[in-house]
């Protein structure tokens, strides 16, 4: 019986069990159906009717006295006509911009001298804005009074400008006197000959253009964020906590399945249960929309709808999400004993959740720099730009994914570890801390699965941080010193620490043992001529692809600073100690980890394609995945780090040796080649000639055991 | 042919006071094949802890268990493929019915679907499940999920048998029920190691007593070797002797 057919028949009898249970139907069907469309109803319809109601409300304008109340009513009591003749005038013209306004129903005013409402002196007008006795205050005074043609009213407004009705108030009451200020103008040219274009010199059109459901894609994503877990909530619990409380975890513990295949296939039911609970809350959602016709309400104003051509994508976009949170989920309620202990350690979890989903679904929050790493953040962000119909490049989307699905893996990890362990599943023997008290901890020859996994998924984001923030310094040769003095604190020092702490033998975690002199050979061979295939293969790949800018920009930057740095500085900094410092992760502590339960290639081939990731460019990815791939074969055989190191610096090195000492190119007869050109012959066929011999030494010996696994030191 | 070895096994707790307990202290003994081991000991005496390291639930601090030839610390899935495991307060799935938990733990066995089904179909004639075997766990009484769980223990035919108190808080129908299924494995052949608070149980079927105190063993042997040994005839007369004989302090006491 294999892992996959193992994780199967687990999978098929918790979905059955969870099928069965009223409690998840409930919460997957008949909430989504019911719940959510009356609270959809409910709310827009109350929106609606509110912003009808205030439409249609009278707006109480308070004004010094008497005779400027008689000056404002002759204003509203005009503008019908003032909107009329601006319009016939328009028309003249050939526009048809007063069109609309002719067609809106007037604005109600009651106009008031502060006396009618209480409020005395014209200087309570502030205060009357203030208390909300009246929407907006006015005082006109009037230069000029005895020539027509120069009579001028300065009126001055009181209005408050956060409160909505207060600024509505204001708006309306503004268009009034612009109106009429525009037809006396154009009056009183006619009366001086003048032609209106005179004085203006420029006319502003501005547009307002409005994303089609813009403002469902702000708010859906959130509610479908919420929707996902109070799917995957009950699940999560009742499969560990649960069977910890009905006294079946014991029974299920003592079957000949390995952890790790009850974990997956639990966290795998929850997943299904989540992504159906989703679909169900969307389709429930739409289906209120389209019958409701609530369309208009819900999309933006104007002829825009509902993005329905969307749907399918946010549904696609919320699979890695629902992953992330079931894993998230399991892990946190394998700490639980109880159904009442689980729920205690979820309020926290949804609430941090909440915060970055709720930061992501700000109108400002954009998916770029960190946010592309922040943990739930951005994969609202990402079902947001796919709702507005942003542009995403392949780089953001694919670190989205990446960067989730390795939180994903972490929390697995995470579950794992606990899950069945001695003090979950035995709350009379040990408290929960005991399985993390390091004096009971038997010391272990290799760091575990979980442990590798973990370490790795939160280096991710810090080194992404910490590789932006780095960034910013600016200055080239900062920079690099930075990060010369950065990589070994996040690369060598927290792994370290993780393994004195669980009582990994270093030497074994690391693979920091010595290794034949045959390897260190290859390793010299591979490192000294990777580079010419690596670049025939990036050439390759840019005729397919062709190098994004910015990154071909940032490459020349580096270049041309490279070139004016001290050479043994780069090759410090560039080559030695990130041969180091990636080695002893990737290819010490990660497929040391992933050793203890893969085989040798995908283990090879995983630990390859996080060394990729790591480099954060999608471009960059196939070149170095497939060297973390050769590193990984060559400390696969050698049963050490050391080749994969020698190798790694020497490749580097020459990378770096290349830029810095210009003279290199022309001793190696490639001077003045076209670096987006294939090398030379003369340099390309025995470069790959050695290449493959390297590969063929390293090939000849055995690889580790599962022996070797076992070996407590 | 020794089925179940105990080899100086040890199993520690972390103690409130910051130091560690030992609920299982340098325990060894041998069950030969066939054979029921019953293992005696007052409340606290580590019975369940070693019942526990004997199907690799639990890891041992030190010392190892082999089972039918494996050792646990080294491969505890082999060990607990040759074992079944069974305690009074072992659960059922409250959502399957007993023929699909049956099927189901089959799986988890290593069974192919097909032969875990007809290994399920005979267990339910066998045991006599016919009437409640598609009903819902949470719907069978407590005799009907006795012996729903005593099939989950049988459904991989293991030759070794765990039993940790199981007939804890049974009415005595469901008692019968347990004590006739042990009666009968043993006549199958297999090998049981059993661990109870009942006396009268444990002097009428065990073929070895061993006596459990603080985590290690203080006397062992048939019943008529225990008897000659502590000079009583009834076993919880002997019990309390060994007993207090080891505890000084109680001795003093009573």
């Amino acid at each position: 019986m294999n892992f996959g057919h193992r994780i199967w028949i687990v999978y098929v009898k918790e979905l059955i069990d969870i099928l069965r249970d009223r409690r998840t139907l409930i919460a997957m069907i008949v909430v989504p159906i019911v719940l959510y469309p009356l609270l959809m109803l409910g709310s827009i319809q109350a929106v609606s009717t509110q912003t009808r109601e205030f439409k249609d409300e009278k707006i109480l304008l308070a004004v010094q006295d008497e005779v400027a109340r008689r000056q404002v009513f002759q204003w509203l009591r005009d503008d019908e006509q003032v909107i009329a003749e601006l319009q016939r005038q328009a028309r003249a013209r050939g526009s048809d911009e007063w069109d609309e306004v002719a067609a809106e129903d007037p604005a109600l005013f009651e106009v008031v001298i502060p006396d009618d409402v209480g409020l005395e002196g014209r200087f309570d007008l502030d205060e009357g804005v203030r208390l909300r006795r009246i929407r907006l205050g006015v005082e006109i005074e009037v230069r000029h009074v005895e020539d027509p043609l120069q009579r001028q009213y300065v009126v001055s407004s009181k209005y408050d400008p956060e409160e909505v009705r207060s600024a509505s108030a204001y708006r309306r009451f503004r268009a009034v006197l612009d109106r009429r200020a525009e037809w006396t103008r154009g009056d009183r040219l006619g009366h001086l000959g003048i032609p209106v274009v005179v004085i203006e010199p420029i006319v502003v059109q501005p547009t307002e253009v409005t994303t089609p459901g813009s403002m469902l894609g702000q708010i859906l994503p959130l509610i479908l964020v919420l929707m996902t877990i109070t799917g995957a909530i009950y699940p999560a619990i009742d499969l560990t906590a649960g069977e910890r409380e009905r006294g079946t975890l014991e029974t299920l513990m003592v079957c000949p399945v390995p952890v790790l295949d009850l974990v997956v296939g639990k966290f795998l039911v929850v997943t299904t249960v989540a992504i159906m609970g989703a679909a169900l809350n969307l389709a429930s959602v739409s289906a209120t929309v389209y019958f409701g016709g609530f369309e208009s309400v819900v999309g933006a104003p104007g002829d825009a709808a509902f993005p329905w051509g969307a749907l399918p994508l946010i549904l696609v976009s919320l699979i890695p999400f629902a992953i992330l949170m079931s894993a998230l989920m399991i892990a946190v309620c394998s700490f639980a004993r109880t159904f009442k202990e689980a729920q205690n350690y979820i309020t926290p979890v949804i609430l941090a959740v909440l915060i970055p989903g709720g930061i992501a679904a700000l109108p400002t929050s954009r998916l770029e720099g960190v946010m592309t790493v922040m943990p739930v953040a951005n994969m609202v962000l990402l079902t947001k730009e796919l709702l507005l119909g942003g542009e995403l490049g392949a780089s953001v989307v694919v670190l989205v994914l990446f960067s989730t699905s390795l939180y994903a893996l972490a929390a697995i990890a995470v579950a794992t570890r606990v899950f069945g362990t001695e003090s979950v599943v035995f709350a009379d023997t040990a408290s929960l801390r005991s399985t993390f008290s390091r004096r009971l901890m038997r010391p272990a020859g290799r760091p575990t699965l979980s442990m590798a996994v973990l370490v790795v998924a939160l280096l991710f984001p810090i080194w992404f941080y910490v590789q932006s923030g780095l960034q910013s310094a600016g200055d080239f040769a900062v920079v690099l010193r930075r990060t010369g003095q950065v990589m070994p604190i996040v690369f060598i020092l927290v792994p370290l620490g993780v393994c004195a702490y669980f009582k990994v033998n270093i030497v074994g975690a690391f693979a920091l043992g010595g290794p034949q002199g045959r390897y260190l050979a290859a390793a010299a061979l591979l490192g000294l001529t990777a580079w010419v295939p690596a670049h025939a293969l990036s050439v390759a790949q840019q005729s397919i692809v062709p190098m994004p800018a910015v990154l071909e920009a940032s490459e020349e930057i580096m270049q041309t600073a490279l070139a004016n740095t001290r050479p043994w500085l780069a090759l410090l900094l560039l080559a030695l100690v990130p041969a180091v410092c990636e080695e002893f992760l990737f290819r010490g502590f990660l497929l040391g980890g992933l050793a203890t339960v893969l085989r040798k290639w995908p283990a090879i081939i995983c630990a390859g394609c996080v060394f990729g990731a790591f480099h954060f460019y999608v471009f960059k990815f196939p070149v170095t995945a497939i060297l973390g791939v050769v590193l990984g074969y060559l400390c696969w055989q050698s049963r050490s780090i050391w080749p994969a190191v020698v190798m790694h610096a020497l490749h580097n090195g020459i990378t770096v040796s290349l830029n810095v000492w210009p003279g290199l190119s022309d001793v190696l007869g490639i001077g003045g080649v076209d670096p987006a050109a294939f090398l030379p012959l003369h340099l390309l066929v025995p470069a790959c000639l050695l290449f493959v011999a390297g590969l063929l030494l390293v090939r000849r010996a055995g690889s580790w055991s599962p022996e070797d696994q076992l070996v407590v030191t | 042919m020794e089925m179940v070895i105990a080899d100086n096994l040890v199993k520690a707790f972390p103690a409130p006071d910051g130091g560690e307990k030992r609920a299982v202290n340098g325990l060894s003994f041998c069950v030969g094949k066939g054979q029921i081991y019953g293992l005696l000991g007052p409340n606290g005496a580590g019975k369940t802890t070693t019942l526990r390291l004997l199907s690799g639930l639990m890891k041992p601090t030190s010392g190892r268990a082999i089972l039918a030839g494996r050792d646990v610390n080294q491969d505890p899935r082999a060990v607990k493929r040759v074992i079944g495991f069974l305690t009074a307060n072992t659960g059922l799935y409250q959502r399957l019915s007993p023929r699909e938990l049956l099927v189901y733990f089959g799986e988890l066995q290593g069974l192919v679907r097909a032969k875990a089904a007809a290994r399920a179909e005979y267990l339910i004639d066998w045991l006599d499940m016919a009437d409640f075997a598609d009903l819902r766990g949470g719907a069978l009484s407590t005799g009907q999920k006795q012996r729903t769980n005593i099939g989950r223990a049988l459904v991989g035919d293991p030759p070794i048998l765990i039993l940790d108190e199981p007939t804890l808080g049974l009415d005595v129908l469901s008692n019968r029920v347990i004590l006739d299924f042990i009666v009968r494995e043993r006549r199958e052949g297999k090998t049981i190691v059993l661990c109870t608070h009942y006396l009268d149980e444990a002097e009428s079927m065990c073929d070895v007593i061993g006596l459990l105190h603080h985590g290690r063993l203080v006397a062992e042997g048939t019943l008529d070797e225990l008897r000659s040994f502590a000079g009583e005839q009834r076993l919880s007369n002997i019990f309390l002797k060994i007993v207090h004989a080891d505890e000084p302090l109680l001795a003093g006491a009573s």
